[in-house]
């Protein structure tokens, strides 16, 4: 393999796949990204961890001899982060080694046989839409932070797909880890009907993600029971689904909390976050008393003393205190855009619903806490 | 087949199984008789492990020869005068153990009442083969020879003559432990292992027969209740061991090794011990006879309380009260020898004591090897209630802590107490602090809990389960909502909000073998206290900070009022005191 490439070129390709490849490996080839360079003056990089697999395609300025090979991602694109601006980067593989020659520069990498490269076998993949990158980047953004890192319940380790008929066809999205839950519900695309439902794993959320960044247009979405593809422009990303139930999770949301408060979620926020302040523990819980058009939220700590601040809000229903995990709140209320933000509340053990309004694509549970 | 009725001989033999099962049991039935018939001195001498060859004899009241004859025979005793099981008051009582032994060793029996002539029976293997006059002091010999020889089936799960030997060990320490009054020895084929004189008190029998520094490293237990009454010796945190194996437990002077025992002493120094470290207690508790029912097993190692919630109680309360008053206590082996010497006339120069520390740890070890076989025996006051024999500066006077010096490598506090050298390291020292503190907020307040948005269902078996809900209540204190679920399951409603996203499943499956094994739910209280431990070492002055002079000071002075501050929470020592002897010894000057 001999190719010569635009340095800027190969770092944002390298930069795609190398996030996927993990620090530490116990299969040694797992640390590599294979090259490809094609005939037609095309190059493809390919890295994976064995559940997560990303192919980027860029031009090369020249190919003059096609072949391919597997060297170190982490290093290589260490060695390109660092080479000048604007110089061509040429890459030859041969005997074992690869050569990266740059300006004044010259490198000699180990590489491993790309024969021993593994491939995720993809299948067939039957069902096939597509998605505009904004409504997936809103699906990701407002789900995320509810997904479990908790291993034993591996089946809340990502974000939960299915397809559903609330009077119109809908594609919803949710993850929960047992404390909260959040829900986006979208239009379902053309092509979704009969999807499977699925689990989206973390990793690949959060892969899926940082390249959306880079992606306008649309997303092609091609999934089986057990594998999901995305396609966004130059990067394919193929990854494992998790294997595994998840909850019914529509049985937790409420649907009778009569107890409303509207609230300025800037406002709230901001005053869970001052109250919080004087917590010193991880769980930072927050005491919300609310009385008619008077919400005081208040927190305790046995070292360091109380803090207390009335934030504005419209509230009309009997007096009573409830307490919240100030950081799940926060979590929560940093995703909301509108000017206020219902939160129906029933009493102080049961689930609350936070949403914008009754029209608004994404849905909130919240558990209180015990205070 | 038609039923017969076995011969005696047969179920002697039987008995035999129960009783004896291997030399160390029939060592301990021996020494029982022994301790009953009010001896003041017990010699024992065991060959091979006992196998071959155990002799015991005694000073005690001896018997007749028509006694003797009795004493053979099943379910002879002297020892239960009325009809009254319920009130024992000797160690045995069911006239099982010599005919049980007789039929599976050649026994010989020697006694002589006081003013009597001796009279001496031998009986092998069952049968009486000799029955004469015997000349001996008066008390009682006991000779059992050929243990199980003519039973080859005990005779084949029988150990080596050396883990025989263990055992006996065992058992004669803790029958000596049960009884400082009374003077013990044991020979083992012909070597002198152990010897106990008579009149000892509690602490000093202990320690005699555990370790001889237990005596400066151990606080008195001592708690009545009605008429309960709880004694002995506990081990402070520092003084610990890797195997729960120096724990003792008497219950009306019986030895007994019991559950109740373990789980008690753990829950008492959960907070102050690493998981796999052992404290060293020997407790004595006296009750009512009929409070207990040591009838249950032959070998009455195990007994029943008709009470066992108030015992455990009683122990936990008395070990944690014991161990509130050792306070900022803190012992190691090398500043508890460096302790027995403060008492030397001190000599006030501090000067020389910092170039010697600057020279690293070594010299350190040197200087306390060097005295370690000098150790006085007497016992010595209290650590940190120093009498001021001199004080080298006014303030130093009124804090056992002493004053801050310097400090040295940035983590060592060096401060000068009116009696010696105090170094403190600061991080576990304050670490400990700020444990206690959040300790004492977590007490205050209720603790948080985060109910689940799924309640968790975890599968369990149906004993495990009842057990939990028994214990429902207390367990929702702790933050944690259980719910019956089926016979088989349990429901998970809340945990404590402390934990964040622990794995609840092993939380509940824990907490339920605890409950079975031990009676109390340990490992809830002791994750929320690792939580607390995990954030008071990053609240805490780390290593490698410079402290101002005032702030050590400070540090010293918290120190001396907050309880169990002598320990870090891994149960190493927060400080050691080098007496000014001990910083002579290390220069010769003494």
């Amino acid at each position: 393999m001999k190719a010569t490439i635009e340095r800027a070129n190969l770092l944002r390709s390298l930069g795609h796949v190398q996030s996927v490849v993990e620090r530490r490996n116990t299969i040694p080839i797992l640390s590599n990204v294979l090259i490809e360079a094609m005939a037609d003056g095309s190059m493809r990089l390919m890295a994976t961890d064995l559940d997560l697999q990303i192919n980027e395609t860029m031009e090369a300025a020249s190919v003059e001899v096609a072949g391919s090979t597997t060297v170190s991602a982490h290093t290589l694109f260490d060695i390109v982060r660092k080479l000048p601006e604007g110089t061509q980067v040429s890459l030859t593989a041969s005997d074992g080694k690869m050569q990266v020659v740059a300006a004044r520069s010259r490198y000699s990498l180990n590489t491993l046989p790309r024969d021993d490269f593994p491939i995720i076998a993809e299948g067939d993949l039957p069902t096939k839409f597509e998605l505009p990158a904004v409504t997936l980047r809103q699906i990701i953004d407002k789900t995320r932070f509810a997904i479990s890192t908790e291993e034993t319940r591996y089946y809340l380790n990502g974000i939960f797909l299915h397809v559903a008929d609330d009077g119109q066809p809908v594609l919803k999205a949710a993850a929960t880890d047992g404390h909260r839950l959040a829900r986006v519900t979208v239009p379902r695309p053309e092509g979704a009907e009969g999807m499977p439902d699925i689990i989206v794993p973390r990793k690949c959320v959060a892969e899926l993600r940082k390249l959306l960044d880079e992606v306008e247009g649309t997303v092609e979405v091609t999934l089986s029971a057990t594998k999901i593809r995305f396609g966004l422009g130059t990067a394919v990303l193929t990854s494992k689904l998790i294997d595994g139930t998840f909850p019914d999770y529509n049985r937790v949301i409420p649907t009778g909390n009569d107890k409303i408060l509207k609230i300025d979620p800037k406002a709230f926020m901001a005053g869970v976050d001052r109250v919080s302040t004087i917590a010193l523990e991880k769980t930072r819980a927050v005491k919300m008393a609310l009385e008619p058009d008077r919400i005081t939220l208040s927190v305790t700590s046995p070292e360091n003393g109380t803090a207390a601040e009335e934030v504005p809000g419209e509230y009309g229903s009997d007096a009573f205190e409830i307490g919240f995990n100030a950081r799940y709140l926060m979590d929560i209320l940093s995703q909301i855009e509108s000017e206020t933000v219902e939160v129906h509340l029933a009493d102080a053990a049961a689930p609350t619903l936070i949403r914008e309004n009754d029209k608004s694509p994404a849905l909130y549970v919240l558990m209180p806490m015990r205070v | 087949m038609s039923i017969r009725r076995l011969p005696e001989h047969l179920v002697n033999r039987i008995a035999a199984g129960e009783v004896v099962e291997r030399p160390a049991s029939a060592l301990k039935e021996l020494v029982e008789n022994a301790v009953d018939a009010g001896a003041m001195r017990i010699d024992v001498r065991l060959s091979a492990g006992g196998i071959d060859l155990i002799d015991v004899s005694d000073d005690g009241c001896g018997m007749t020869p028509a006694d003797m004859a009795l004493a053979l025979e099943r379910h002879a005793t002297s020892k239960l005068p009325g009809d009254d099981i319920e009130h024992v008051a000797t160690m045995g009582f069911r006239g099982e153990a010599l005919p049980s032994i007789a039929s599976v060793a050649r026994l010989s029996l020697e006694s002589r009442v006081r003013g009597a002539d001796g009279w001496r029976r031998v009986v092998d293997n069952g049968r009486v083969v000799e029955e004469a006059p015997a000349a001996l002091p008066p008390g009682t010999r006991v000779r059992v020879e050929g243990l199980f020889e003519k039973v080859p089936a005990r005779r084949k799960f029988l150990r080596t003559p050396r883990s025989e030997y263990a055992a006996a060990l065992d058992v004669m320490k803790r029958l000596a432990m049960a009884r400082p009054d009374i003077g013990f020895s044991l020979e083992h084929d012909g070597r002198r292992t152990l010897s106990v004189p008579p009149g000892q008190t509690r602490p000093e029998r202990v320690a005699a027969l555990t370790d001889r520094d237990l005596a400066e490293n151990s606080v008195a237990v001592d708690l009545v209740r009605g008429d309960y009454q709880l004694g002995g010796v506990a081990g402070i945190p520092t003084f610990n061991r890797g195997a729960a194996d120096h724990q003792y437990l008497f219950v009306n002077g019986r030895p007994v090794k019991d559950r109740l025992l373990i789980g008690a002493v753990r829950g008492a120094y959960a907070d102050f011990l690493a998981r796999d470290r052992h404290p060293v207690v020997a407790l004595f508790l006296d009750l009512p006879p009929t409070e207990v029912d040591v009838n249950v097993h032959p070998a009455k190692t195990e007994v029943r309380f008709r009470d066992a919630t108030l015992v455990r109680g009683m122990i936990v309360s008395g070990l944690r009260r014991a161990l509130e008053e050792a306070g900022h206590r803190s012992a190691q082996p090398a500043a508890a020898d460096a302790l027995g010497l403060w008492q030397a006339e001190p000599v006030a120069s501090p000067g020389p004591a910092m170039p010697l520390w600057s020279q690293g740890g070594e010299p350190r070890a040197q200087g306390y090897a060097q005295f370690h076989d000098r150790r006085p025996t007497f016992s010595p006051p209290p650590m940190a209630r120093a009498e001021p024999a001199y004080a080298p500066l006014p303030e130093s006077v009124s804090h056992p802590m002493g004053v801050a010096r310097g400090q040295v490598n940035k983590t060592y506090i060096v401060a000068e107490a009116e009696d010696g050298l105090v170094i403190v390291d600061q991080h576990a020292a304050h670490e400990r602090l700020v444990l206690e503190r959040m300790r004492r907020a977590l007490e205050g307040g209720t603790i948080a809990s985060q109910a689940l948005l799924l309640p968790e269902v975890v599968e369990l078996e149906e004993p495990a389960c009842d057990r939990l809900e028994e214990r429902a209540a207390e367990l929702a204190e702790f933050g944690l909502d259980l719910e019956r679920f089926g016979p088989n399951a349990v429901l998970v409603r809340a945990t404590p909000a402390l934990l964040g996203h622990g794995d609840v499943k092993s939380l509940v499956t824990d907490l339920a073998d605890e409950l079975a094994a031990f009676d109390q739910a340990l490992s809830l209280k002791e994750k929320l206290e690792a939580v607390a431990a995990t954030m008071a070492c990053h609240g805490s002055v780390r290593a490698g900070r410079v402290l101002s002079v005032a702030e050590m000071n400070a540090l010293l002075r918290e120190m001396e009022v907050t309880p169990h501050s002598g320990q870090c929470n891994h149960g190493r020592p927060t400080w050691i005191k080098l007496a000014h002897g001990d910083i002579e010894k290390l220069f010769g000057r003494r």
